[in-house]
């Protein structure tokens, strides 16, 4: 059976991206979810059948494997210039074992 | 503009100054900037020749400024300074220009309104109580006032040009991987690009010449030659063939607007342009705005999920690291982003990727397929940018299942499903306030696009457009 897209099913779908919603803002996604649901449904008018995905614009190569030589390298002190708790070069966290 | 100041070589000095003391001085009007930059030490550093020598630009404030912070719109990023320049930055600066602001964008460039940057609204130089559109909407503020002749945007589904729409500028959005995306923070991969704005075509030829070519740290760079495309400038439209995007048109309900663009193409025609009216299947009209709202948000869901207070950006605190970082995203990110991620996450559930995310990507192939059938016998495709002038502040979106919605104000996404260059040029004036007419080429084309855009400057004669600020 179908999950009910309720407020709680968009809280619980939230909390796995890592962050919460208030309830007015999941009452929000409710209602324009419905709006949402019947602008996908457009897509079913499409037959795709045979089709295949367009994941980029062009098929044309543009990438190659480079050779294994170092490039673009930071410094250590760069990489922590935007850390807001750091000691000897490491970030600080909480415990994770406690 | 940008040759002039290019040639002015002792007014350089003088000329971004005043750029820099302008934008200062409408911040309290217009609120189009983040961060200010000094332009000072650029000033002291400036190469000996390069074809933006002098030239006051800003940048999106997406776009990674080495030392300057660069926000992205967003509260998560409100402390993010970063450690590189982007690959235009670095091209920008070897050209001489001189960057003098950091421009106001909605929250990781995912809006259309400019409403949602974390500073607030950027207002519209024209009319301040409308909006200038978005997401690159304080990038088209600073150069419809006047404040610099060339500033960056980035352009996912129409963030130039609508915004250039709204704002009376010449707004250009280039093929995919013409323009090197390295060091731009992403919305959606598959779609994003760098674009930028000017009041002439003429600075939109020089522009893309110093931002054009293969950048090895962009895999979706192109190898492809970057024609003078200067040189290549004329307005002969003899035997030039446009497609009027029928399904657009038709959907457009105000009349102002149509009769803009219909008077317009009598003069395409009088200067031996060649139009038709083509029309696409109008089952895939209608799912162009659903199919790029999947996409696009299924892959910024997957790309933001780096923002997470840990390694950069805002730390909120937490008992443990789980709670440091939803604490960090909730009080991070807007409303509207966290919604679009929750949609974009459900598009990508297993259970609906088939039926969804991979339906979305197969309906967008549809589309290129028949815009191709379209360019395959015309040189540009050609619709108004948007139905209205820019919207009120206050406005609400109106019936969102209306063809008026669907098709006739989120129509350019079809130059991001095809990576085909698309630009808006000034197409007339409502109330006081600009309106765009838009047109979208093969790919490589840039050349044809600039000459249709220059035969349609000089129609309108809507060159170097400067907004009066009140």
């Amino acid at each position: 059976m179908e999950e009910k897209k309720d407020q709680a099913y968009f809280r619980k779908l939230a909390n796995q991206l890592m962050f919460d919603l208030s309830d007015e803002e999941a009452n929000a996604i409710v209602k324009e979810f419905e709006v949402l649901t019947k602008q996908l449904e457009l897509l079913d008018a499409v037959d795709t059948e045979g089709v295949e995905e367009m994941i980029y614009p062009f098929e044309e190569d543009t990438f190659f494997l480079r050779k294994d030589e170092v490039t673009h390298v930071i410094s250590q002190e760069d990489a922590l210039v935007n850390v807001k708790d750091k000691i000897e070069g490491h970030f600080v966290l909480p415990k994770v074992v406690k | 503009m940008i040759r002039e100041i290019v040639e002015n070589k002792a007014q350089v000095e003088e000329t971004c100054t005043k750029a820099y003391e302008k934008a200062k001085a409408y911040q309290d009007k217009l609120n189009a900037v983040i961060t200010f930059v000094d332009p000072k030490e650029q000033l002291e550093n400036l190469p000996e020749e390069g074809l933006m020598r002098g030239v006051p630009i800003a940048l999106k404030d997406n776009v990674n400024t080495k030392g300057i912070l660069t926000t992205a719109g967003s509260r998560i990023l409100s402390n993010y300074v970063p450690i590189y320049d982007a690959a235009i930055a670095e091209k920008l600066k070897a050209a001489g220009a001189v960057v003098i602001a950091k421009a106001s964008m909605d929250e990781l460039a995912m809006g259309g309104t400019n409403k949602t940057a974390y500073i607030g609204p950027c207002l519209n130089p024209w009319d301040t109580s409308r909006i200038t559109g978005g997401s690159s909407g304080g990038s088209a503020a600073l150069v419809a006032s006047g404040v610099v002749p060339m500033a960056i945007g980035s352009d996912t589904g129409d963030s130039v040009r609508k915004p250039a729409s709204f704002c009376g500028i010449v707004g250009i959005k280039p093929t995919y991987g013409r323009i090197s995306r390295y060091g731009i923070i992403p919305y959606s991969s598959s779609l994003d690009h760098v674009g930028y704005f000017t009041r002439s075509i003429e600075d939109a030829c020089i522009t893309l010449q110093v931002l054009a070519g293969r950048d090895d740290r962009d895999m979706t760079s192109s190898y492809r030659e970057v024609p003078d495309y200067r040189a290549l400038l004329n307005a002969d439209m003899k035997g030039k063939k446009i497609a009027i995007f029928g399904n657009v048109l038709d959907a457009i309900a105000n009349e102002n607007t149509k009769a803009l663009f219909f008077d317009l193409v009598e003069k395409l025609k009088e200067k031996g342009a060649i139009v038709d009216t083509f029309y696409f299947n109008e089952d895939l009209m209608k799912a162009m705005l659903p199919t790029y709202y999947l996409i696009a948000n299924c892959e910024a869901t997957s790309n933001h999920s780096n923002l997470d207070g840990l390694r950069f950006g805002v730390r909120e605190t937490g008992a443990s690291m789980e709670e440091i970082m939803t604490n960090s995203r909730t009080k991070g990110f807007g409303p509207l982003i966290r919604k679009r991620f929750v949609i974009g996450s459900y598009g990508l559930f297993e259970e609906n990727q088939d039926k969804l995310f991979r339906k979305a990507q197969k309906v967008r192939r549809k589309i290129v397929d028949e815009l191709n059938v379209c360019l395959k016998d015309y040189d540009c495709l050609l619709a108004p940018a948007s139905s209205t002038i820019a919207p009120r502040l206050d406005e609400a979106s109106g019936d969102e299942l209306s063809d008026g919605y669907l098709v006739a104000e989120n129509h350019m996404v079809i130059g991001n499903f095809s990576g085909y260059p698309s630009m808006t040029v000034p197409m007339g004036f409502e109330e006081g306030c600009p309106i765009g007419v838009n047109l979208t080429c093969r790919a490589f084309e840039e050349d044809m696009m600039f000459n249709i855009g220059k035969a349609i400057e000089e129609i309108t004669g809507y060159e170097n457009l400067i907004a009066e600020v009140k």
